[in-house]
């Protein structure tokens, strides 16, 4: 039963590591808020796979992962509704939504 | 190959092709539609990992509420960007390649020497160790979780309800 490919860690640990370094290039490449917003959506499925991975793979007997990884989608959801109402007054009034033009907060 | 390691590869196939299509698609809406491949994706490997409550939780509030967020906030704001895209990003976008390549590579040798995983037969995730956990050894960060629903509730409310009178 241990030959089959879906009981190998690797792949799934694999899997969440280009999750987080797709998530990570998009913050850096995109330009726009709402980009930027998916690739933070990306990063934290990422942490979510690796987490009910090792769970499953290293300590079987605790639910915690899965429980964390509940946890984490919660997180998710307030924080993608704040930054889209925030990006919402943002667009009213600077009329763009790029993430390189907002530099009155910086100095 | 058996048909069960077939939707395997094809769940870590859409996983990773999502992935690539949310970070490095032109448009934002195919970002998006991207990015609902992922989670699709995503919810497979859960299953293949023995938690079905979390897949489904997963295609729930990731397509069901976060994407539909998103998508309303597109329609919303229309085409907002100045500059559609230019070509200074270029340099970033190599950069990040590299980086990503080389970690990649760096992590996956790290995986593949120390963690050489034995699926140990029987673990099933149900909603009722879920529960208890839940209720008993996790009762903190659960409240703390419903607080910062409301929070967040409340604070997009009056952040929207602020923002219409300097319009």
């Amino acid at each position: 039963m241990n030959d089959l490919l879906y009981n190998n860690s690797n792949i799934y640990l694999f899997v969440a590591v280009f999750m987080l370094f797709c998530g990570i290039a998009g913050l850096v490449y995109r330009r726009t808020l709402i980009g930027m917003l998916v690739s933070m959506e990306l990063i934290m499925n990422g942490a979510g796979l690796n987490l009910v991975a090792i769970n499953r793979f290293i300590s079987p007997e605790n639910p915690y992962g899965v429980a964390f990884t509940l946890i984490i989608m919660g997180i998710a959801a307030a924080e993608s509704a704040i930054a889209l109402s925030i990006i919402i007054i943002i667009a009213k009034r600077y009329q763009h939504i790029e993430g390189g033009d907002m530099k009155e907060l910086k100095y | 190959m058996s048909i069960g390691e077939s939707i395997f590869l094809f769940a870590v196939a859409v996983t990773m092709g999502g992935a690539l299509t949310a970070v490095f698609a032109s448009s934002i809406v195919y970002a998006m539609l991207g990015l609902i491949a992922a989670m699709f994706g995503v919810a497979g490997l859960y299953i293949y990992l023995n938690s079905t409550f979390l897949a489904m939780m997963q295609i729930l509030i990731y397509v069901g509420a976060i994407s539909i967020l998103i998508a309303f906030a597109i329609m919303l704001l229309g085409p907002y960007s100045k500059k559609y895209r230019d070509f200074r990003a270029f340099g970033k976008l190599m950069a990040a390649f590299a980086t990503a390549i080389v970690s990649v590579l760096m992590f996956g040798r790290f995986i593949l020497e120390n963690l050489q995983g034995d699926a140990r037969a029987g673990f099933a995730m149900t909603t009722k160790d879920l529960g208890r956990v839940f209720t008993d050894k996790l009762i903190l960060p659960f409240e703390l979780i419903s607080l910062l629903l409301v929070v967040a509730i409340i604070g997009a409310v009056m952040l929207s309800l602020n923002s219409r009178g300097d319009k």
